[in-house]
């Protein structure tokens, strides 16, 4: 009789048995006899067809049966049949592919705006400004993203995809329009100067951004998930502080 | 449920995350049950993380080998292994969708957080019977004798 030999985690549902005999003269009729025997057992070993579980290995004699005869590896008396859990996991906050150079044109285009409206004094301009990013914000891409196709097409600009979490850029252009949109409220009030405070403001933290790869609303993103506020829930990628710019 | 680890294997495992930030460290748990569903680890295996070295930050796995062997060894010193630790580099020590969906009943998960190579808060979880969640084991962290 072969011997099939149990890992801890799957003994309890085997009445607690280290090692169960087995005649059969395969694998798998080993572990579908197995599964009979003991069926609160199956979930852990056997898809619903039938067939071994992906994260299940199976070794007889110490050879791995996927360089035997796979589940169809014929078993002597004699074989001890070895069940080894996969172990795996992991954090899993998968980043998504970024691209970059979309970021930068968009920082670009709202620096170049609002200094443009501050020369010809025209405020409107900041409201369009605001405009284009909250909707951009609306949608999850950049504001002037359709800026960087046409720059794209006219292979002025390449990509510059780094992997990296969407959501905190996201969100920083949403307070930059947030911020443009107080500024067009102050206008309208005939606050100037501080309509152009909040202006300069923003084409401030698009320089810094764009110039040193800091983006500072993506930073207030991450610390406010630090502080696990619904709505916030990604960490820097890692090895990243919070506003840095991921390496390629 | 309670999972008993001395400091000075706690520091073991804080250490082993340390030096594979940024990318996920683990190994194994061992030691006895103890009465009222009380864990006493004594010995810790830092292994080596085998997943695709393009997702190691984000993700581990241990060598199904290293588990055959770890599990034979335990058998002949009295001990059984209970567990298993790993880091997530950079985010919190709860478990992932990813870790609910690999994981094992029985085993004690233990989670170590590391933030910018410095090892932080650990935190233990089991899996519950019908797969749905983690439960949280209280960790004690007694001083070694």
């Amino acid at each position: 009789m072969a011997t099939i030999r149990l890992p801890t985690p799957l003994r309890p549902y085997a009445d607690g048995l280290k090692e169960v005999d087995s005649g059969a003269d395969s694998v798998l009729e080993a572990l579908r006899e197995l599964t009979q025997r003991y069926p609160a057992l199956a979930p852990h070993l056997l898809k619903s067809d039938g067939r071994l579980r992906p994260y299940v290995n199976v070794f007889v004699n110490d050879q791995d049966i996927r360089g035997l005869n796979g589940e169809a590896t014929e078993l002597q008396p004699q074989d001890r049949v070895m069940i080894v859990p996969s172990i795996a996991g992991g954090s899993g906050a998968a980043l998504r592919p970024v691209d970059h150079a979309a970021l930068r044109a968009n920082q670009a285009a709202i620096i170049g705006s609002l200094a443009g409206s501050y020369i010809a004094g025209a405020p409107w301009v900041v409201t369009l400004v605001a405009l284009l990013m909250l909707l951009g914000a609306a949608r999850a891409r950049p504001g002037f993203g359709w800026l960087y196709l046409a720059l794209r097409r006219g292979n002025l600009l390449r990509p510059d995809v780094v992997l990296d979490n969407p959501e905190p850029h996201r969100f920083a252009q949403l307070l930059g329009g947030f911020f443009l949109g107080m500024a067009s409220v102050a206008f309208l009030l005939g606050l100037t100067a501080i309509g152009w405070g909040l202006a300069g403001l923003v084409a401030l933290l698009a320089g810094i951004n764009l110039f040193a790869g800091i983006c500072l609303g993506c930073a207030i993103y991450y610390w406010l998930a630090r502080l696990h506020l619904p709505g916030f829930s990604k960490s820097p990628p890692p090895g990243v502080l919070p506003g840095r710019r991921p390496a390629a | 449920m309670t999972l008993i680890l001395s400091r000075s294997l706690s520091e073991t495992i804080r250490r082993h995350a340390e030096a594979a930030y940024p990318e996920e460290a683990a190994g194994l748990l061992l030691g006895t049950v103890e009465g009222q569903d009380r864990r006493r680890i004594d010995q810790v295996i830092p292994l080596s993380n085998t997943w695709e070295s393009d997702g190691r930050r984000r993700r581990y796995r241990l060598e199904p080998r290293d588990l055959m062997a770890a599990e034979d060894r335990a058998e002949e010193d009295g001990r059984m292994i209970l567990g298993v630790f790993h880091s997530h580099p950079d985010h919190p020590a709860q478990p992932s969708a990813f870790d609910l969906e690999q994981a094992l009943p029985f085993y004690t998960y233990l989670i170590t957080r590391v933030v910018a190579g410095a090892a932080g808060e650990s935190r233990a979880w089991r899996l519950a019977d019908d797969r749905s969640r983690f439960d949280e084991e209280a960790l004690d962290l007694p001083a070694d004798r």
